[in-house]
């Protein structure tokens, strides 16, 4: 067993991961936020291209594979898997004239889109080329966030390493796969976190990610992270006794006002106690430290939003973590 | 403009797209309903339903056509609904197709195959595509409303088929179905320097470990592929048809609507129609232009309707919230709206607190779908 040492922060790699619409790269952000402030040199490394993390720190998005500074600290980039590939094929094949031509050639664009894993395989060996990556000597990152895609999509990724070390054993790829497996199950340098609203079918989702990750990857656990929960300090049966009254409001503006007040009273205790009860429901079932991030009533969700969830999560992922049986490698 | 219960009634298929988590499911059964209710024989094609759902539309298993849903309110005979098993879409695609049982189980054991059906994207798009062709020429209904593939991009949905074309296209495949391919990389390596040595990169990356595996898979699939491209043209003809409606469903969030703004011009350069757009979880202001609510003045109200001080400071505060909601809300679809062609229907429906689990629930977003 390996004593947990340190804060969630205090890894190389966190990995966060949740159904689609959840609010992953926002959350992802707010880490980097937090790990930037810490002092850490953090990359924030998101898939699929979109550049939604780089759009809510504020910044344009950088060509892919490209890292650029959101803030002092905190760089953001866009990984693809077919430009990493190419970036991989440039280091093992020396001859640039050979190199243009293996990648112009049709037969390669077809592998590329169409081979099984290649893709998953060379994003997240683009990550862990990140997490461990050394200029002249000193650790390029201190700390790598990985915004991974929706739930069964980055399953597929964290999986690949090990089927590609399975499929070579002893080859060269298969020896940089084991690297990768190592990294990606060592309960000192990577953690995968887990974002989720308390609702029906994100909670399913996140229950049935949290039981493959246990089950069969073995990828260190560090927090789950409950998005937009709505708390208020009232209940459905207020909202019905107000409700009541409103015939006693002349038919007016008042009455109007009255009428949407209950309505929005009626919404916001209906979703509190939706809340409650899969949280209720996480807790029992998932043994991970929890953060809830409360619902933001904004015009606009911007950076100054993703601020305010950095404040909010800052004291639980700069704590050091309590230990649980998932911090022990298996 | 026509509202949606008139694209209903207009259309043979409507196929309700937009990204992942915006309520398309929820959607794509309230239309249904909406269509049998008014007396036409409705097919609702779901992907993921929450359970409860499921139940409800009365389909229990992957793949399954629920035969005629009985609902209290539905008259008998008036809905079905089937759930499309994504997991299988490949298989199913082989075991359909197979010339025989004997390739079907070769097909299947490949491991080329097992690597590539498990991987590529855009197999249950086409799939449930394709089920949707079946459906339609079967003739048994007057109108399919489709529920489409959870995926980020709404786009991955309308691109499956060429994707899927293309990647089988023939005259790559025949590549792979010459002799030295057969016998590996070694001869290949004879035959082209740059490509022995790339496959065997190749090789070493994806975990096949003989090109033999590739070429046996292209082998075997051959007989599919001859109708493949034919195939991908008429389902293109059905998406392109006049009988066919798109509806995409969004919510009023920023990088939602931008994926959603991109979708709307792709489809018109595919030549497809898209008739209408849901927005889904809508809040609503209640102060019209620049007049503001008075937060004295709710509070006043509100402190009429509750006689505890801390509820009524609790629903006051509340109130400003949702207007602030409200407000962005408003002003993000006001802003799309202006980018949608004449004629697109738009629709708003608000953000319902309880899960959406029974058909009476399906039912209370009507007045919000088919408002004027």
């Amino acid at each position: 067993m390996t004593p947990l040492r340190g804060s969630l922060l205090d890894r190389r790699l966190l990995i966060i991961a949740g159904k689609g619409g959840v609010g992953k790269t926002t959350i992802a952000c707010a880490l980097g936020l937090v790990a930037a402030q810490a002092g850490k040199r953090t990359l924030l490394a998101e898939v699929d291209g979109a550049g939604r993390a780089a759009w809510l720190l504020g910044i344009e998005p950088a060509p892919v594979g490209e890292a650029k500074e959101a803030r002092p600290s905190l760089s953001v980039m866009s990984v693809d898997g077919s430009a990493s590939l190419a970036e991989y094929l440039e280091i093992i094949v020396p001859v640039k004239r050979v190199l243009q031509a293996v990648l112009s050639s049709r037969i390669y664009q077809y592998f590329v889109a169409a081979a099984p894993g290649l893709k998953e395989l060379m994003t997240i060996g683009k990550i862990w080329y990140e997490a461990e990556r050394s200029d002249d000597g000193r650790r390029r990152w201190d700390l790598v966030i990985f915004d991974a895609p929706a739930t069964g999509h980055s399953l597929q990724y964290l999986r690949m390493p090990h089927a590609a070390h399975e499929a070579f054993g002893a080859g060269l790829v298969g020896r940089e796969s084991q690297r990768i497996v190592d990294l990606l199950t060592d309960p000192r340098r990577t953690a995968i976190s887990l974002v989720t609203t308390a609702e029906e079918m994100p909670v399913n989702e996140t229950l049935e990610m949290h039981r493959q990750i246990r089950g069969d990857l073995h990828v260190p656990l560090g927090v789950l992270f409950v998005n937009r929960v709505h708390h208020c300090d009232f209940v459905a049966s207020d909202v019905d006794g107000a409700a009541m009254r409103l015939e006693d409001l002349p038919d007016s503006l008042q009455r109007t006002i009255a009428e949407e007040a209950v309505s929005r009273g009626r919404e916001e205790a209906g979703w509190s106690a939706i809340n409650r009860t899969y949280l209720d429901q996480l807790r029992q079932q998932i043994d991970m430290p929890l953060v809830e991030i409360p619902f933001a009533f904004t015009e606009e969700f911007g950076t100054t939003q993703v601020q305010d969830i950095a404040a909010t999560i800052a004291p639980v992922v700069t704590r050091p973590a309590r230990r649980t049986h998932a911090d022990v490698r298996s | 403009m026509s509202g949606l219960d008139d694209i209903l009634r207009r259309h043979r298929v409507v196929i309700c797209a937009g990204s992942g988590g915006v309520g398309k499911t929820t959607t794509a059964a309230s239309l249904a309903v909406y269509a049998a209710l008014s007396g036409r024989r409705t097919m609702v094609m779901t992907i993921d339903p929450a359970k409860r759902l499921a139940d409800a539309l009365g389909v229990q298993t992957l793949g399954g056509i629920s035969s005629a849903v009985t609902v209290e309110e539905i008259p008998r005979g008036m809905l079905a609904a089937m759930m499309l098993d994504q997991k299988g879409a490949w298989d199913e695609l082989v075991e359909r197709h197979a010339p025989s049982a004997e390739t079907r189980d070769r097909i299947l054991k490949n491991r080329f195959y097992q690597h590539l059906s498990q991987s590529f994207a855009g197999s249950q798009e086409y799939m449930a595509i394709e089920q949707l062709a079946e459906l339609h020429a079967s003739g048994l209904y007057d109108l399919i409303v489709v529920d489409t593939p959870p995926t980020r991009h709404a786009l991955d949905f309308l691109e499956a088929p060429q994707r899927i074309a293309d990647f089988l296209d023939r005259r790559v495949v025949k590549w792979f179905v010459r002799p030295y391919f057969s016998a590996g990389w070694a001869t290949m390596r004879l035959v082209n320097r740059t490509a022995g040595f790339l496959f065997r990169r190749l090789e070493d990356a994806t975990g096949i470990s003989a090109l033999v595996e590739v070429s046996d898979f292209f082998n075997s699939m051959s007989g599919l592929f001859e109708e493949f491209e034919p195939r991908v043209r008429r389902v293109y003809e059905l998406l392109r048809s006049p009988h066919t409606a798109f509806v995409l469903v969004a919510t009023p969030e920023e990088q939602v609507l931008r994926e959603a703004e991109y979708f709307c011009r792709k489809v018109r350069e595919l030549d497809m129609s898209l008739r209408a757009v849901v927005f889904n979880r809508t809040h609503r202001e209640m102060a019209a232009g620049r007049r503001r609510v008075d937060p004295e003045q709710v509070a006043a109200v509100v402190r009429r309707l509750v006689d505890s001080a801390p509820v009524a400071r609790g629903l006051a505060e509340n109130f400003q919230r949702y207007e602030l909601l409200g407000r962005g809300d408003g002003l993000r679809i006001e802003s799309f709206r202006r980018v949608l062609p004449k004629g697109v229907s738009v629709a708003e429906v608000p953000n319902f607190t309880a899960d959406v689990h029974s058909v009476s629930d399906l039912r209370n977003m009507h007045p919000f779908l088919f408002a004027a």
